[in-house]
């Protein structure tokens, strides 16, 4: 079966102001299996959203290959069982929920009866039934992270890939994402899952893998890499310190 | 089809922004206020009255096809959306061209409501023109929006928003004002200067094929029907390589959260 994420020795340059050549993604390798949740953790600048942006096709690769689903990232066949939350998630503000939901259901190939019970769920999933007819314009900033997050959910994606899903959302927004994350993980989904969250990921993730200056320096369950007795935040400042981060 | 999905997305934010209509119902008064004039009796005043509108549907819809055309991809980048639309099963031809179709049938309408508006108002004003010439002018003033939108989504693909709309808009003036002036130029130029003056002339878009405002005012009649057709595809050929031109451009594009902050 093929995997839904396969990384292999990923470079991605980039020119930095002064015309020096900066390797954002420095050899960079990741199998992640069906129905794993895997936690992505790096402090800022390590190059977790370049690498997410790799996988999705939004920048090419200097070298290296990615694949989802056994397709070529760049494939547009290869994105239709992705659900895709990016960091600083925005819809059309000019649209309701519902008609939000509807349309990214359309771009995934949803039509008919199958798009309006999918649409429907998917509400109710996000917890924006009541507020399905107003405008996005008129949400507040969690409702809008909620209805971001219902466009991911709309075609039921097999994986779920979320750029640091919970930036910006209160204690009580935190933790319904938490359980919806266990409940998506029971359904079997796969999540690639960036965060600065580490209590968040050591919940919720059975493996991690830790980024500093774009090179991986450590990738197994959390239970491996953590030391008798100490916390997944220590082991991750640890292992950044120990990789020459910054 | 994924296209039209987002071609209908852009239909839907025309509609629910205030400044078309507000647009729309300043033009209008203005058209009534031209077409009232009647300086000394002389009826043949609210002819030029008529001639005046079609100029301002010209000045309108060359406005809006700019402004439509450098928006929609640049507005994507700077709210983030693109990201989520790039990550869906879509290709990048499916966005370029569904916001140039959103942009253009925005547009066309927007222009024919003014013609219709225009033509009841001259109508009641007591001009008479002929329809089937108004039609042709509607439907060729369509295509030459059609190649103006494509214009500034071609633009819009590697510049910001402003940038585009000032490319295209001059691009645009440029074309419309001095590309059937250029054979003239290029008699009283020699060597380098004609050749280069030759290539401007057919690489400018010649919109003044598309203007038969003067025959709907003066009564001149129709065009005839191979003249016309031969327009269109030339206005056909033209956007299918302005369309082409932008997808090459949206296709090796390079996303990342540096276009968050334009």
């Amino acid at each position: 079966m093929d995997l839904p994420i396969l990384v292999e020795n990923l470079v991605v340059r980039f020119a930095s102001s002064r015309g020096a050549d900066v390797r954002a993604v420095d050899g960079l390798t990741l199998r992640v299996e069906a129905g794993q949740a895997i936690g992505f953790l790096g402090p800022n600048g390590a190059g977790k959203t370049t690498a997410i942006h790799v996988m999705l096709g939004f920048i090419p690769a200097d070298s290296g290959r990615v694949s989802l689903f056994g397709r070529d990232a760049r494939d547009a066949a290869a994105r239709r069982r992705i659900g895709y939350l990016p960091e600083q998630a925005d819809a059309y503000r000019f649209l309701t929920g519902r008609e939000w939901l509807r349309f990214t259901g359309r771009l995934c190939g949803l039509r008919g009866r199958a798009l309006e019970n999918r649409v429907e769920a998917t509400l109710d999933e996000v917890d924006l039934r009541e507020a399905a007819d107003r405008r996005i314009a008129t949400y507040s900033r969690g409702m809008r992270q909620r209805i971001a997050l219902g466009q991911a959910l709309v075609h039921e994606p097999s994986l779920l890939i979320l750029d640091e899903p919970t930036s910006g959302l209160d204690p009580v927004a935190r933790l319904r994402f938490r359980n919806r994350m266990a409940a998506w993980r029971a359904e079997g989904r796969t999540i690639f899952f960036s965060s600065h969250e580490l209590s968040e990921v050591e919940l919720v993730c059975d493996r991690v893998a830790i980024l500093a200056r774009g090179r991986l320096l450590a990738e197994g369950p959390p239970s491996s890499l953590v030391k008798p007795g100490e916390r997944l935040e220590a082991c991750f400042m640890r292992t950044v310190g120990e990789g020459g981060g910054p | 089809m994924n296209a039209l999905a987002i071609a209908v997305v852009v239909w839907v934010d025309w509609m629910r922004r205030k400044d078309v209509y507000v647009f729309l119902v300043m033009l209008v008064a203005i058209l009534f206020a031209v077409t009232s004039v009647d300086a000394f009796g002389l009826r043949g005043v609210a002819l030029y009255g008529l001639d005046v509108a079609l100029l301002l549907a010209w000045l309108f819809g060359w406005l809006l096809a700019v402004n439509a055309g450098s928006r929609e991809l640049p507005q994507e980048e700077s709210r983030g959306t693109v990201f989520l639309l790039l990550a869906k099963p879509m290709t990048r031809a499916d966005l370029v061209i569904g916001k140039w179709i959103g942009a253009w049938t925005s547009v066309a309408c927007a222009v024919a409501l003014f013609y219709v508006a225009g033509s009841a108002v001259a109508w009641l004003r007591g001009v008479r023109f002929d329809a089937v010439v108004m039609v042709q002018a509607l439907l060729l003033h369509a295509v030459a929006l059609a190649i103006l939108t494509a214009l500034a989504v071609a633009c819009s693909t590697r510049l910001n928003r402003d940038a585009a709309a000032t490319l295209s808009g001059t691009i645009s003036v440029a074309a419309f004002l001095l590309a059937h002036r250029i054979p003239e130029l290029a008699l009283h130029s020699r060597g380098w200067q004609g050749d280069a003056l030759l290539v401007l002339y057919y690489v400018l878009p010649h919109l003044e094929l598309f203007d038969i405002r003067q025959r709907v005012v003066h009564g001149f009649g129709p065009v005839g029907t191979a003249t016309t057709a031969s327009v269109i595809l030339y206005g056909i050929a033209l956007t299918a390589t302005l369309l082409l031109a932008a997808w090459l451009a949206y296709r090796g594009k390079r996303f990342s959260r540096g276009a968050l902050a334009e």
